[in-house]
């Protein structure tokens, strides 16, 4: 919870086990094969420190930022939303999900980053997981997986030096 | 800022979550008439990721009952029960596991449970702990105690988690039963016991 990474190198695997109304923010960008996810817990941070994915409103410049530093290009991504499930359907409070989802997409919008997809909202828990390279999905519980985008370039482009 | 809580101040906690849920044991038990144990109980202040790694394999497919607390203590209520544990009490009960009447005996387990645990630990601390009705999910243990998480610790970045451990004598019946106070919850059942607050 609260935790982001982003990796360049294809193949590897990236996942959130278990999201009930937290979100799974992926980020990519598909032509660099660069990928990240955070791990959403709440909308706002007021202020308050914490991990650098934990808050809606401090995650995601983070996670750009750390996309950029991988090697992406900031115009090129593109984000998926997995989770803000509304586990306990009965009882007024506990719908954090929903609020996770709108402020996830509220600070998409003010960095000028298009969601590709979502998979957001009802009751289950889901688990998030990018392979690198290869494709986003979500799991829910007994495994049954649904796979959400598929992570090939649109176009070729020179490999990064040095890399 | 995260509290930091001394190894008495623990102990304590521990010792409060022992004598409550040999109350709930008890409740249990007879509610089953069946023999229950009770494995000593853990008290952890995590942050909030190993808190979730603490409660158990975050894949396994668990129900949960949560009852939210109101009152002195605001917090969380929340029974962890393994879905052969789900069977065995269904069936000890009388009715069919994953059924809507299997969903209410467990909740009418978790209110039970809940509600003996609470009066023991009111009696304790002369707190007023007033529990919702409970809400049954059954999911993966992660999504479930995340969830809860992210309701009581908030701000916060230390979960506080008093763990008890009941376990039905002969059956293959775990139920994990946890109390999560909101953040700087804990301080005010430290407070009776006359052991100084949580340093913010």
């Amino acid at each position: 919870m609260g935790e982001l990474a982003v990796s360049g190198r294809a193949g590897d695997e990236i996942v959130a086990i278990g999201l009930g109304s937290c979100i799974g923010l992926a980020m990519i960008d598909r032509d660099a094969g660069v990928a990240g996810l955070a791990h959403v817990v709440l909308p706002e941070s007021q202020g308050k420190p914490g991990p650098a994915g934990k808050f809606a409103d401090l995650a995601i410049p983070e996670l750009v930022s750390k996309m950029v530093q991988a090697g992406a290009v900031k115009r090129r991504l593109e984000a998926v939303l997995i989770g803000g499930a509304r586990m306990f359907s009965v009882g007024a409070s506990m719908d954090i999900g929903a609020r996770n989802a709108a402020a996830v997409r509220e600070a998409l919008k003010q960095a000028g980053i298009r969601i590709r997809t979502e998979e957001v909202g009802g009751n289950p828990g889901r688990t998030a997981r990018i392979i690198v390279g290869s494709e986003i999905s979500s799991q829910l519980a007994g495994g049954e997986r649904t796979s959400l985008l598929t992570l090939t370039a649109t176009k070729r482009v020179p490999a990064p030096s040095g890399r | 800022m995260t509290p930091r809580y001394t190894d008495m101040q623990l102990d304590a906690l521990r010792e409060l979550a022992n004598i409550a849920s040999g109350t709930a044991a008890t409740s249990l038990s007879q509610m089953l008439g069946r023999e229950v144990d009770l494995k000593v109980p853990k008290a952890f202040a995590l942050p909030l990721a190993d808190a979730v790694e603490a409660a158990g394999d975050p894949e396994e497919i668990v129900s949960g009952v949560a009852l939210q607390l109101e009152g002195d203590l605001a917090g969380i209520v929340l029974l962890l029960i393994s879905a052969s544990g789900a069977a065995t009490l269904c069936s000890l009960l009388g009715v069919e596991v994953d059924t809507e009447v299997g969903e209410s005996a467990l909740g009418e387990i978790g209110n039970i449970l809940g509600a003996s645990y609470l009066a023991a630990l009111s009696s304790m601390t002369g707190l007023t702990m007033l529990p919702s009705t409970p809400m049954v999910v059954s999911d993966m243990l992660g999504s479930i105690v995340a969830t809860v998480l992210a309701e009581t610790v908030g701000h916060g970045d230390t979960a506080l988690v008093l763990d008890s451990q009941l376990d039905i004598t002969g059956e293959p019946c775990e139920i994990s039963f946890l109390l999560l106070p909101n953040a700087g919850g804990a301080n005010g059942l430290l407070a009776p016991l006359g052991l100084a607050e949580a340093a913010a």
